[in-house]
């Protein structure tokens, strides 16, 4: 076990675990895309990477990937077709993971990528990027993996716009509407793993991660912090695993 | 529809022959191959009250054309500098209320586009039900219920542009576009569904004999086409495939101005109203940043097709003079 990494790395080597080998996954732009190149060359060789840019691969790609569409993406891939085939593919219910960011998310996993203030009042609302294709892979996808920094102002209470739906009100609320994806699995943050409650949908801490505790945990997070009655701590990442996670980012890019 | 003629012109002339003031305009490319050359020569020509549309941008283009007071409306599902994680331009003209916004998400925009494509009023779509999109937005998305089921769904409007802008790798003086690796993202959508049509900048213009040798790869071919613009980096500081990565460094330099509506303007004069054209942009980015600034984006080539293709065709002709083949069972 290493003892010398960020919490970022071990963000992604603990996220991309979550991803079973033979599945297909959709991956978003940012630390997804990182987490992607990490499982594809180490635990999960037959998985399937589609990205918003219409790249269908079944290998990792020879360089990091910074965008969706990034020309990396494209050499070698198995078809290239742009955003209609691997949208039509989530729309048909073919992606087992829908792997996303965003800057806000709340207790039902529902997640703003939108900006923060009110956005019926201008003036006050500072505009992020907007949903991108997160909205159609959280409606969709099989089951969402969300990955996003441990903070106050991103674990809060309500988001404050709703682009991409998590659970929304809770039980039953996402099948009300027809969509076909099951909803939030797992959360990973800089700091822990969350899972969502079968009953009540919310989120609760499964595992916080080596040098933190639910105390810390809990002081980064707005809303009422639920606790696993068995909550353990991650096991921290192998050298083998940072080597290999440092060399997909060598920049650091994306791993800071 | 555009004839079969010669569309080749300068930049100057494409955007102020075919970019009309109120136009509604396909933005095109997504993370790479944003149309920056014609976002820069839009901002010099200061055409007004354009109106967005678009699935994703990055490296803040749209961002430029926004600081720029080109743009009254944008529909669309994101907006970014990534590479300085905010679009600052488009975030204060949202909030002094000159920027109205209209979000959907990427596949609500791409199927937007797609209905414009297919000539159709409107198309159903996944996604954008239950969220702040579908409350925000009624202009682009509605809740119905679905005539045969009964269950709800969401409907976005077509959207067709008047104009679409995009970059290409290559492109023939008719106006056949060559694209590779991907089929544009939404770029095929985005510019057959233009009313009048689209204008395009290439990093190559190549002889119509080539482009027809393998016509799997066209775009755009020429009927929609309106304008053929030779214009090497013409996606700088995005990535174009096969021709330069994308220019991080840039694109951090060009946020860091258009974090501050302060400085924004001294970027905007310098690497826009000064620069004559294009390639004045170049060659002052060569001028401050080296040639190895541009050497740097080489991109790492080898990843020529290994399958070889012989599109063929079969000649009828042999058929002449030859019976008809029969056998005990018909007559012949």
């Amino acid at each position: 076990m290493a003892s010398n990494f960020k919490l970022t790395e071990l963000m992604v080597v603990r996220c991309a675990k979550e991803i079973n080998d033979g599945e297909v996954v959709f991956a978003g732009v940012g630390l997804p895309l990182v987490v992607v190149g990490f499982a594809m060359i180490t635990h999960a060789q037959n998985m399937i990477l589609f990205t918003e840019g219409g790249s269908i691969r079944a290998t990792a790609p020879p360089g990091l990937a910074i965008t969706v569409d990034d020309p990396a993406l494209f050499c070698n891939g198995d078809a290239t077709f742009g955003m209609l085939a691997t949208m039509a593919a989530l729309q048909r219910g073919e992606v087992d993971v829908a792997f996303i960011g965003g800057a806000q998310i709340d207790k039902h996993g529902n997640i703003n990528s939108t900006g923060v203030g009110d956005w019926s009042k201008p003036d006050s609302f500072t505009y992020f990027a907007g949903s991108g294709g997160a909205n159609d892979m959280a409606t969709s996808g099989k089951r969402v993996l969300a990955i996003m920094p441990q903070d106050p102002k991103k674990f809060v209470e309500k988001v404050d716009y709703l682009t991409t739906p998590g659970y929304l009100d809770g039980p039953g609320a996402r099948k009300k509407l027809g969509m076909i994806g099951g909803g939030p699995s797992v959360v990973v943050s800089t700091m822990g793993v969350y899972k969502f409650d079968e009953s009540t949908r919310e989120m609760y801490l499964a595992e916080y991660f080596p040098g933190q505790t639910v105390d810390k945990v809990r002081a980064n997070c707005s809303f009422d912090l639920n606790v696993a009655s068995n909550v353990k701590e991650t096991e921290p990442p192998t050298e083998q695993e940072l080597t290999i996670l440092r060399g997909i980012d060598p920049t650091g890019f994306y791993l800071g | 529809m555009a004839a079969v003629r010669d569309k080749r012109m300068t930049l100057k002339e494409a955007v102020s022959k075919y970019v009309n003031d109120g136009d509604t305009v396909y933005y095109g490319g997504f993370q790479i191959h944003v149309p920056m050359a014609l976002t820069h020569e839009i901002i010099r020509q200061k055409k007004k009250k354009l109106n967005i549309i678009n699935a994703s941008t990055d490296v803040g283009g749209l961002d430029l054309l926004v600081a720029a007071g080109c743009v009254d409306e944008m529909h669309l599902a994101w907006a970014m500098n990534w590479y300085v994680k905010a679009p600052y331009a488009i975030r204060r003209a949202f909030q002094s209320g000159q920027l109205k916004r209209f979000d959907l998400s990427n596949f609500g925009a791409t199927s937007a586009l797609i209905a414009g494509f297919l000539g159709i009023p409107f198309i159903p779509v996944r996604g954008n039900i239950g969220t702040d999109m579908i409350k925000h937005n009624t202009t682009d998305a509605k809740v119905v219920e679905d005539p045969f089921t009964g269950s709800k769904i969401t409907v976005v409007r077509a959207w067709r542009a008047d104009v679409a802008i995009i970059h290409a790798q290559k492109v023939d003086r008719l106006g056949n576009v060559v694209t590779w690796g991907t089929r544009g993202v939404t770029d095929e959508f985005g510019t057959m569904g233009t009313k009048r049509g689209v204008i395009v900048t290439a990093e190559e213009v190549i002889e119509p004999e080539e482009v027809r040798s393998d016509p799997d790869r066209t775009l755009v071919p020429y009927f929609k086409t309106l304008a053929v613009v030779h214009c090497p980096w013409g996606a700088h500081p995005s990535a174009c495939r096969g021709y330069y990565g994308l220019d991080i460094r840039f694109s951090q330099y060009q946020g860091k101005y258009e974090r501050s509506a302060e400085l924004l303007p001294t970027f905007m004069k310098e690497w826009i109203y000064d620069c004559e054209d294009h390639a004045a942009y170049v060659k002052k980015y060569i001028s401050k940043f080296g040639q190895q600034g541009l050497d740097r984006l080489k991109p790492v080539l080898g990843f020529e097709p290994k399958m070889k293709v012989d599109y063929g065709y079969h000649d009828p002709a042999v058929w002449k003079g030859v019976p008809q083949y029969t056998d005990e069972h018909i007559k012949a």
